[in-house]
């Protein structure tokens, strides 16, 4: 998933010049924190691998945790009101956290580790996580019994077949693709030739790729293997939709729920009020809890805003959370060093890894000793600080997060985790070897506070080692688009990219295919090397979950050592706060964020 | 040149000034005969205590201005230097300085910046720099377009008169706030060639031009109205009749008279306009960052990471912009006051 301009860290305060007056003197920075040795933990349980559960473990009820009790009210303060109710639409992490309440799927993340850190892929609607003879060509599915949509009818083959047959839909334009191009065996969106109008117009697909034999059976028919479809299955956009109950684009508004809760009301852009779906029954369901009478849900909360409130536990505040929020940039130091405060937080990885994209299409950048010498020369440490420090960004060593398998913290050819700020001397000495002293670089930059902020010093350090670099701003809201112009001016710019389940299958073939190069696609730094395509190819076909991590992180490798086009900067964290009579607070490491299937009031 | 101002400003206070020091200082009396009234402006300035104080506050920030390189060259830094990187120690790894106070020491006197780590010492003398360079150009370019376009349009009269104060009342309704933000992107985009960084002195000729385009025409409409006045009485009449031209006319005997109100008048832009200028890089459409300016150093200290971390930061572009503001202010009501003693407060 790419990484818009969703996350603004610091906002400007015009009330500054009251604070002159109030306030006295400052007392100085924090000598940093222990977050990150349990961060990395974490995050190593998490890439040790996450294995296909069976029948056992598929079924429900999720186990009871300690001291949970049932009843009680949860306010939950967003920023962003929810633009997507539609699954087949949703795709952005704050969506898909309220659609773990509300939606189910045929697979699911179920948490095996009481803290919710360690995962295995089990079958949610479906009896388990799916099973294959042929090696991830054909995939069977059978639904559980006793499940139910909000309305009391019962969830059959015939909805899971509207699921995917809807996606085809041109009205369906913001979810994943996976499944669709998989199905039909394309890249892009030429996929939806398959089924123009979707099953609307009575066509459906064909029993060579979609079978329902009968209301509990579905067989998914692919031509090549497609090891990781129990992964894809579980994402929130692939959640089940009611075949009779579709009302094409209206069901964005209103959908038809099957999660332990269901929509109650919803004004949009201010508040959304869920409460206990009866119909729900918790016997066929293994990974979500029912514990809280009610979610009432504002949206509008600014960072600063939901940190505030809940720092202040009082009143409904003592029972607020936010499911996508993090503490701001500001007030994560005062957080972190208060004790009490800290234990009501939560950290954790966020999916994304920046990276520096340098622009291979310039004639300059063909140099590899000159790629060499930025790699060298690029300072990480304007980037950790611009967005809150050691506790918001860490210093990456490879392309790939360390929530995904695969991740080696060990690699690091730059040496950027000992050398955070850069290595200029070694740079200059690069750049004099090249003959390219004094070289322009145009230094594409995303115009918020954090980017003029870390472009500024980023430049500087390039400097250093002998670059003229010139700073270009580049608008927020058009930053994407800019940098993903296959004629663009720039020579290096920064990109962050997230893994849609924890495989680099999801990351290496959309950002670094050469064969994929167009104006909009992710392969920013235009790299088109033929091993890399070739390798590619080859993990494609992989499908013991290891050993194809394995070979992603070979090419992860290979991009990152030998072809010099993307330098990794950080691994995003963030750090969550909740008020202190919630319970059963975890930093779920697939959702990105608060897990909101366990929390309970106290 | 003959002036009535000269006799009534010169003959009145010749008498006030015999009668308030008639015994000590006799002997002065037969110099007073001689006095311009440049000189006894610059008297009764010297008499006024705050004005004079005033007066040397805002020579100071001139000459901090000026000599801003040398300072910091003999202080030994400058304000680019990422301290953040070449000095980490210092700093936690969001980028506040870890000593109490922004990091004030005997190395770094006023601290250092939250973020990049600049020196705030050397930033402040440098944006007090660029600052006052651009509001002193913007007052020079305005004041010689007011006075161009003022008398031009008072002395005129007729259509001239008409155009020109049509086109003032024109740009006077334009809400200059909102003006200035929305078209400092655009006047900054005309000049920027797509593989450079948009050099520092288009931003900086962009804000004198939007800020210039905006700022002539309150000193305008005052010059018209005095010429308009002028124009009228004896001596200018003599003149015609004696076959004076219309630009010997404004040159020799309009523009004598009108020194005072163009004076008082920049005396108060200027500070309005170092005001403006921090506003507009305080909203991020000025000169931005790496280039030091005061008013990006407000919008800096009003960050959440400052505002949390380290609020003595603000103190410094806070506090020594408003002692440049009210100084500059006082300074400008010391001169008018000194121009025209007459006029009630």
């Amino acid at each position: 998933m790419g990484k818009g301009g969703r996350h603004a860290y610091a906002a400007l305060s015009l009330l500054a010049a009251g604070a002159l007056v109030l306030t006295g003197c400052s007392s100085g920075g924090s000598k940093g924190s222990d977050n990150d040795k349990q961060d990395k933990e974490n995050a190593q349980r998490q890439q040790a691998g996450i294995s296909f559960g069976d029948a056992k473990d598929s079924t429900g009820p999720a186990a009871e945790l300690p001291g949970a009790k049932p009843g009680g009210t949860i306010t939950v303060l967003q920023r962003d009101s929810f633009a997507h109710l539609d699954p087949g639409q949703i795709y952005v992490s704050d969506e898909m956290a309220l659609s773990q309440l509300i939606h189910r799927g045929l697979t699911a993340y179920k948490a095996t580790s009481d803290d919710g850190k360690k995962h295995e892929v089990v079958g949610d609607l479906a009896t388990d996580s799916g099973t294959t003879t042929d090696g991830g060509k054909t995939w069977k599915y059978t639904l559980k019994d006793g499940i139910k949509w909000a309305d009391g009818s019962p969830i059959t083959a015939k909805d899971v077949r509207q699921t995917f047959e809807r996606l085809f839909a041109p009205f369906i334009s913001n979810g994943p693709t996976y499944i669709q191009q998989w199905l039909a065996n394309t890249p892009g969106t030429e996929y939806r030739k398959l089924l123009p109008d979707g099953p609307y117009k009575g066509k459906h697909l064909p029993d060579s790729v979609l079978e329902t034999p009968d209301d509990k059976t579905i067989l998914f028919k692919f031509k090549s293997a497609k090891p990781d479809l129990p992964y894809a299955l579980a994402m929130a956009g692939y959640s089940v939709v009611s075949a009779a109950k579709d009302t094409k684009v209206k069901y964005d508004k209103s959908p038809m729920t099957s999660g332990p809760y269901k929509i109650s009301e919803f004004k949009s852009g201010k508040t959304m009020t869920l409460v206990k779906n009866t119909n729900w029954d918790p016997k066929t369901d293994a990974v979500r809890h029912q514990y809280v009478d009610q979610f009432n849900i504002e949206f509008n909360k600014q960072f600063e805003d939901s940190t505030k409130a809940i720092l202040d536990d009082s009143g409904a505040n003592a029972t607020a959370i936010s499911f996508s929020n993090q503490v701001d940039a500001g007030n994560l130091t005062k957080v972190l060093a208060d004790a009490a405060l800290k234990n009501r937080t939560v950290s954790g990885y966020q999916p994304y890894v920046g990276q520096m994209n340098i622009n291979l299409s310039q004639p300059e950048m063909q140099d590899k000793t000159v790629r060499e010498a930025i790699a060298y020369a690029l300072p990480i440490t304007p980037f950790v600080r611009a967005f809150g420090g050691t506790d918001a960004m860490e210093v990456a060593g490879g392309l790939i997060s360390p929530t995904v398998s695969g991740y080696d913290p060990k690699f690091d050819p730059f040496g950027k985790k000992a050398k955070p700020a850069g290595d200029p001397a070694k740079a200059k000495e690069l750049l004099k070897k090249a003959g390219k002293t004094g070289l322009k670089l145009t230094f594409g930059y995303i115009n918020t506070p954090e980017g003029q902020q870390y472009s500024t010093a980023m430049a500087a350090g390039l400097e250093k080692a002998g670059f003229d670099v010139q700073r270009q701003e580049i608008p927020a809201e058009t930053y994407y688009d800019q940098v993903s112009k296959v004629k663009n001016n720039y020579d290096i710019f920064h990109t962050a990219w997230g893994a849609d389940w924890p495989s680099a299958s999801t990351v290496i073939p959309p950002l670094y295919d050469g064969r994929q190069i167009q104006d909009g696609s992710s392969n920013y730094s235009h790299i088109n090397d033929p091993k890399v395509n070739a390798d590619i190819d080859k993990a494609n076909t992989i499908t013991d979950p290891i050993k194809a991590a394995e070979a992603w992180n070979k090419i992860n490798e290979y991009i990152v050592k030998d072809v010099v086009s993307n330098i990794p900067t950080a691994y995003y964290k963030q750090t969550q706060i909740a008020g202190s009579k919630i319970g059963g607070l975890a930093y779920d490491d697939v959702i990105g964020g608060v897990d909101p299937r366990r929390l309970f009031v106290k | 040149m003959t002036s009535p101002i000269d006799i009534e400003g010169g003959g009145t206070s010749v008498v006030v000034d015999g009668d308030q020091q008639p015994k000590s200082k006799p002997e002065e009396a037969k110099q007073l005969e001689g006095r311009s009234p440049g000189q006894l402006m610059w008297i009764r300035f010297k008499r006024d205590r705050t004005g004079v104080i005033s007066a040397y506050v805002v020579i100071f920030f001139f000459v901090v201005g000026l000599a801003a390189p040398l300072i910091a060259k003999l202080y030994g830094k400058d304000p680019y230097t990422v301290f953040a990187d070449e000095r980490p120690e210092l700093f936690d790894s969001a980028g506040v300085p870890l000593q109490p106070n922004g990091g004030i020491s005997g190395e770094f006197w006023f601290g250092l910046e939250p973020g990049n780590g600049y020196d705030v010492f050397t930033k402040l003398l440098y944006g007090i720099r660029n600052s006052l360079m651009i509001s002193l150009a913007v007052t020079v370019a305005t004041v010689l377009t007011g006075i161009v376009l003022g008398v031009a349009a008072g002395y005129l009269g007729g259509k001239p008169d008409q155009l020109i104060s049509r086109v003032i009342d024109f740009l006077l309704a334009f809400p200059s706030q909102l003006f200035f933000i929305a078209s400092m992107p655009v006047v900054v985009s005309l000049f920027v060639s797509p593989r450079d960084e948009t050099p520092v002195y288009v931003r900086v000729v962009a804000l004198i031009a939007v800020q210039w385009v905006l700022g002539w025409m309150s000193l305008a409409r005052i010059l018209r109205g005095t010429t308009l006045a002028l124009r009228e009485r004896e001596f200018i009449e003599a003149a015609k009749v004696s076959g004076a031209s219309p630009v010997r006319i404004i040159r020799r005997e309009i523009l004598p008279n009108v020194v005072t109100p163009i004076l008082v008048q920049s005396t108060y832009m200027l500070p309005n306009f170092v005001t403006a200028e921090a506003g507009l890089s305080f909203l991020g459409v000025g000169i931005v960052e790496p280039t030091p300016d005061w008013g990006q150093m407000f919008s800096k200290a009003s960050t959440e990471l400052v505002m949390q971390n380290d609020i003595t930061y603000m103190f410094f572009p806070g506090i020594s912009m408003i002692i440049f503001i009210v100084a500059f202010n006082l300074l400008g009501d010391s001169v008018r006051d000194a121009f025209d003693p007459k006029t009630a407060r």
